[in-house]
């Protein structure tokens, strides 16, 4: 049989398991090991040396998409937001703007507003933040030009009222809390709330539905539970709750045969 | 790795402290790309950014000790790499253990190496030059510092087959650095 010789290879023996185990622990080898061997630990030593070149950029790309997940502001830094946020609104159609922003759905009540939303979504806006119901919405989009806040059709309280009523029920402390001083702060004090939001005309007149009423539960520490309003009193019904096949397609009617 | 203080600086993460993060993510990166730039190096750069992005999406719910963290760093590392390749070549996919050494770091040149010693670049270069399988079965084990069951685990081979890999990648690379004539 011809020997074909491989220039330079070098075989090298077995690695007995405690050369092995110690190779890929990084702790020294065994004495006796063969030579062969310390440049190989050499070799892991050194993938396993302190960061070298541009193994710490990216930081700062992982740190952004950290804080928009998890990321906890700063006291400081939240405690100045708040009162540059509040301090140019002056009318109270920019103060419902804030309610309903400080509710975490400002994209959406924007949205929901402009009427352009898909209908059960925008359903679903109408019974919480007062935006115009689905159909309304749909025939006012084009005979009004440019899409506005909360308040392009309905009284400025509306939104505000909601956004409160919709905070109690569903929000956290600090959502209510906002919800309620933003309100307060439209009606001329926190007295003055429930009268305020009882006057309220919903800007969707034509159709009725329960408004959410504060005017129960004036405070901010009232009771959350077993107040039911601002709910909608009725739900879309599923088209297909009524009309109901007559048939039903068998395949399913002998469970577990292997098909 | 962290070590005793991992669980705290988990939690503080979890908790959304960016300090936290960042030591996990200081401690994580390095091996992170020195593992990525050997068994994918034309996309690892962009597969550990996503790796990240996906880590901390989970993040809050990962519950687990260092060793179950670096796993699923690594685990989603590597997921990502296989997609990405996926994604990037429209041509048929090579098993790993076949993807060609030309597309790796080459070898570096031996008297460099000699005067140098062995730096970062020059192991991961010289690992470039082993079989893929081997290869990251010896940079999961010792860069990620995770063990074989975990190992097998996440390329999913036998325990054995693990060892086996283990044992011919670390005897071809003594061979390797031998015929360069590094000697230490």
């Amino acid at each position: 049989m011809p020997n074909f010789p491989w220039p330079g290879r070098r075989d090298v023996s077995a690695i007995s398991d405690t050369s092995l185990s110690a190779l890929l622990a990084g702790a020294e080898l065994p004495t006796g090991s063969p030579p062969e061997l310390r440049p190989v630990a050499e070799a892991l030593a050194a993938l396993t040396a302190a960061p070298i070149g541009d193994e710490l950029t990216g930081e700062v790309e992982a740190l952004a998409a950290f804080r928009e997940r998890l990321g906890v502001p700063s006291p400081t830094r939240r405690a100045r937001r708040r009162p540059t946020l509040l301090s140019p609104l002056r009318s109270a159609r920019a103060a419902a703007a804030a309610a309903v922003a400080a509710l975490g759905i400002g994209g959406f009540a924007t949205a929901a507003f402009a009427g352009a939303l898909p209908a059960p979504v925008q359903q679903f806006a109408h019974h919480t933040i007062g935006a115009p119901a689905a159909h309304d919405a749909a025939a006012r989009a084009h005979d009004r030009p440019s899409p506005v806040g909360p308040n392009a059709t309905g009284h400025p309280a509306y939104g505000l009222c909601n956004a409160w009523a919709h905070a109690k029920e569903h929000g956290t402390a600090m959502q209510k809390a906002v919800a309620f001083r933003n309100l307060a702060r439209a009606a001329g004090g926190a007295g003055n709330v429930a009268a305020y939001c009882s006057t309220v005309p919903h800007p969707g007149a034509s159709h009725s539905h329960p408004a959410g009423k504060p005017s129960s539960h004036p405070t901010p520490h009232g009771n959350d539970n077993g107040n039911g309003n601002g709910k909608p009193s009725t739900h879309p019904t599923p088209p297909h709750s009524t009309g109901k096949p007559s048939t039903h397609p068998t395949s399913h009617g002998n469970g577990n045969g292997g098909s | 790795m962290i070590g005793d203080g991992f669980a705290a600086v988990l939690a503080a993460a979890q908790r959304g402290s960016e300090d936290a993060f960042s030591q996990l993510w200081r401690d994580g990166n390095p091996p992170l790309l020195r593992y990525l730039r050997v068994i994918a190096s034309d996309v690892a750069e962009d597969v550990a950014a996503d790796t990240w992005v996906q880590v901390v999406r989970g993040l809050a719910g990962f519950r687990g000790d260092e060793q179950a963290w670096r796993a699923w760093l690594f685990t989603t590392a590597r997921r990502r790499s296989i997609d990405e390749g996926r994604r990037r070549s429209r041509r048929p996919t090579a098993p790993l253990e076949e993807v060609a050494a030309g597309q790796l770091p080459t070898a570096p040149d031996a008297a460099e190496t000699v005067l140098e010693r062995l730096g970062t670049r020059t192991a991961m270069a010289w690992l470039a030059e082993l079989p893929s399988i081997q290869a990251e079965v010896i940079l999961l084990r010792v860069v990620a510092g995770l063990d074989t069951e975990t190992v097998a685990q996440l390329t999913g081979r036998s325990p054995g087959a693990v060892r086996v890999a283990a044992h011919r990648g670390l005897r071809r690379l003594a061979e390797l650095l031998s015929e360069a004539g590094v000697t230490l």
